[in-house]
């Protein structure tokens, strides 16, 4: 079975992330990247297939800015075995990132398509579907576990309070919420084997499109306020009347009950 | 120098970081208590290939260079020192002795295992006489046929209760001074062969260190490493990598007390404000930070050199010198700025602190950096 997993490069959950001099975007200097969290379950995912079938092969793409390229070496690093890059330094919409990543699919011909649910820097969520229908393939979101079954592919989803199994026949994309297991470390000989891989670049006009699909843009970026220091209340008694105390500061002065 | 980690090397780096702060800080505080590192984190270290990370991949190695081995050791500081000083001691110096003297055939029968971690390997050169002047060492070899027949001791040996095999340096030719010296692999076992027990430390619990007594004890001819009368230069060789690691490594202990010290500066208040107002605290940050940049510097531009094949002894030394130094600044500033919790062993603070004095002692004290400095500016000049 063949795998294509879409990622993208974001700022690492690490980043103290502060706001950029126009207020529209975050200030890029010093930004340690990686790849968005929900995309390390989908590699993670594909890479548990080839664990248990070594016939299984496994690519990822980006569209994004050169740096980008960091990214998917990484995903080889963790055992992924080829990448394509398409590379774009201008933020583009996620219409046309998904029609790129259309293109690329069209060409790698995979079985199924992986992507994560969101990717953690806007959380926006539109590429996957968007991807999907693209393709006119089926869509399955909020995926947890990817087997082999009767009749195609077992596709584990979260629900509210419990989990279903949906059934589809490749192709379809699908989009990660979680992996079971944390996603892996690249082992260092996969840091070596990595490192000796092409990875082929491909810009938009040879993946057929041309940025300016409808979009919004961000009028505001914004921190939330600094939280005001918290209060300490010296209070005595057992333990009945201290929460009495509790119960009241928190109606009359805290107001939040 | 390009000033920018090739992209491998970058990627390495997250790896080590994760792994440290994921699956061996944890277990910060047990092996500090218990001056016992289990058996299962080190069986886990050799798992994320941490012993091979320099060493060449023709003996069994990560391949990733000297460079890539120091940005690795950097991030090994952000957990107990102890857990480097046992991979530094197994593959950085025994591993790198036999990786440097060889033949091929001692190298094959070695090296894949040690750096795999799967064999734990020590170093033995200092004696009781021989600290600083190693080139004095006493124990004597006497080839005997196909053997060579070793008697003396050694004291303060790395890993030497733990350890499978031993690089052990003796003299076949006392009378030819230094010139003498030559290297052995001995494996554990080898009748003649007692090792002392674990000697009690100020830091580094969990590392083991013992004393070794060597009682006509046979070692075949086939264990020499490199030729009669080379071990000397093997082991100034082997110590220009091990001084460029422990560089690494207390560069990166810097760095997670720097971070530590400003995050507690930010948050203890006193005279109703965060300490970290005050100009006092900000310039012991400000002067951490400044030495921290150019220790790892020093540290990377060594390591490139060496990975080009330059001969790195006097930038080793220099580096050495600098960076431990530099890190026993930083640690005596990081138990001030947390006052009296640097002082408790709630904190890590005072047990990096502790762990730090040992750095500019092991491998040539800070005198001996500045002699082999000194030497080479002499001998140029
Ligand atoms: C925890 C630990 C682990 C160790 N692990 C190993 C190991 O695995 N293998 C190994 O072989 N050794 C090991 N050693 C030994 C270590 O390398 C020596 O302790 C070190 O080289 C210093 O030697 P010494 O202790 O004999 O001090 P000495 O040489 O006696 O030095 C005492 C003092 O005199 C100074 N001094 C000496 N000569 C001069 C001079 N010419 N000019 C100015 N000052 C001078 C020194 O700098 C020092 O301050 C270890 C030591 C320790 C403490």
């Amino acid at each position: 079975m063949k795998f294509l997993v879409c990622l993208k490069q974001v700022p690492d959950s690490t980043v103290r992330v502060k706001v950029g001099g126009d207020r529209r975007s975050i200030a890029a200097e010093g930004i340690t990247w990686s790849i968005s969290p929900y995309d390390e379950y989908a590699i993670e995912l594909a890479l548990e297939r080839k664990d248990a079938d070594a016939s299984t092969v496994v690519s990822v793409v980006t569209v994004g800015p050169a740096r980008s390229r960091d990214a998917l070496r990484q995903a080889l690093a963790m055992g992924c075995d080829d990448a394509t890059l398409v590379t774009s330094e201008a933020d583009l919409s996620a219409l046309d990132v998904a029609k790129a990543l259309a293109a690329v699919v069209n060409e790698a011909k995979p079985d199924v398509v992986l992507c994560g649910k969101q990717a953690s820097d806007d959380d926006q969520g539109l590429v996957g579907p968007a991807l999907a229908e693209a393709l006119g393939w089926p869509h399955v979101g909020m995926l947890t576990k990817l087997v082999p079954g009767a009749s195609g592919l077992e596709l584990w989803r979260e629900v509210e309070g419990g989990h279903e199994v949906w059934s589809a026949a490749p192709p379809v994309v699908a989009l990660v919420h979680k992996s079971e297991k944390e996603p892996r470390y690249p082992s260092l000989p996969g840091i070596m084997k990595a490192k000796r891989k092409e990875i082929p670049e491909k810009d938009l006009a040879s993946c057929g499109v041309t940025p300016g699909a409808p979009r919004p843009e961000v009028a505001l970026m914004d921190l939330p306020p600094q939280r005001g220091q918290g209060k300490v209340w010296k209070l005595d008694g057992d333990a009945k009347g201290v929460a009495e105390q509790v119960a009241k500061a928190l109606r009359e002065e805290a107001k939040v009950v | 120098m390009d000033p920018e980690l090739p992209e491998e090397i970058r990627i390495l780096q997250k790896t080590v970081r994760q792994f440290v702060e994921n699956e061996l800080a944890p277990h910060e505080r047990e092996i500090e208590e218990r001056n016992e590192i289990p058996r299962a984190v080190i069986d886990a270290m050799a798992g994320a290939g941490l012993f091979g990370i320099g060493h060449d991949e023709r003996w069994g190695g990560q391949g990733f260079g000297k460079l890539g081995y120091c940005v690795a050791i950097e991030q090994a500081g952000r957990a107990n020192a102890s857990l480097w000083n046992v991979i530094g001691a197994s593959a950085g110096l025994c591993g790198t002795a036999i990786e440097i003297g060889g033949p091929d055939e001692v190298r094959e029968r070695y090296l894949p295992r040690i750096f795999a971690g799967e064999m734990l390997g020590a170093y033995a050169l200092s004696e009781p006489g021989a600290g600083s002047d190693a080139g004095s060492l006493k124990t004597a070899a006497r080839k005997q046929g196909g053997e060579y027949v070793i008697e003396g001791f050694k004291t303060f040996i790395t890993n030497a209760p733990i350890a499978d095999v031993f690089v052990v340096f003796a003299n076949v030719a006392p009378d030819r001074g230094s010139k003498g010296i030559t290297a052995f692999v001995v494996e554990r076992g080898t009748e003649g062969l007692t090792v002392g027990p674990n000697d009690e430390k100020m830091g580094l619990h969990g590392s083991t260190t013992a004393q070794l007594f060597f009682s006509g004890m046979r070692v075949p001819a086939a264990n020499r490493v490199g030729e009669e009368g080379q071990g000397f230069r093997i082991a100034l060789g082997t110590l220009d990598v091990g001084r460029l690691g422990l560089a690494a490594h207390s560069v990166g202990i810097a760095q997670r007390l720097l971070e530590a010290s400003a995050r507690y500066a930010k948050t203890r208040v006193q005279f109703g404000k965060p300490i970290a107002v005050n100009q006092g605290i900000q310039w012991m940050l400000a002067d951490g930070a400044t030495e921290i940049h150019a220790a790892r510097l020093m540290v990377y531009d060594a390591a490139a050199r060496a990975d080009k094949g330059e001969r790195i002894t006097q930038r080793a030394a220099m580096t050495k010198l600098f960076a431990t130094e530099m890190l026993g600044r930083v640690a005596d500033a990081a138990v001030q700025i947390h006052g009296g919790m640097g002082y408790m062993r709630e904190l890590w603070i005072e047990r990096a602190y502790r762990d730090a004095r040992i750095t500019r002692i092991y491998e040539g004290t800070s005198e001996v950096q500045r002699m082999v400095i000194a030497g080479g500016l002499l001998e140029d000049a």
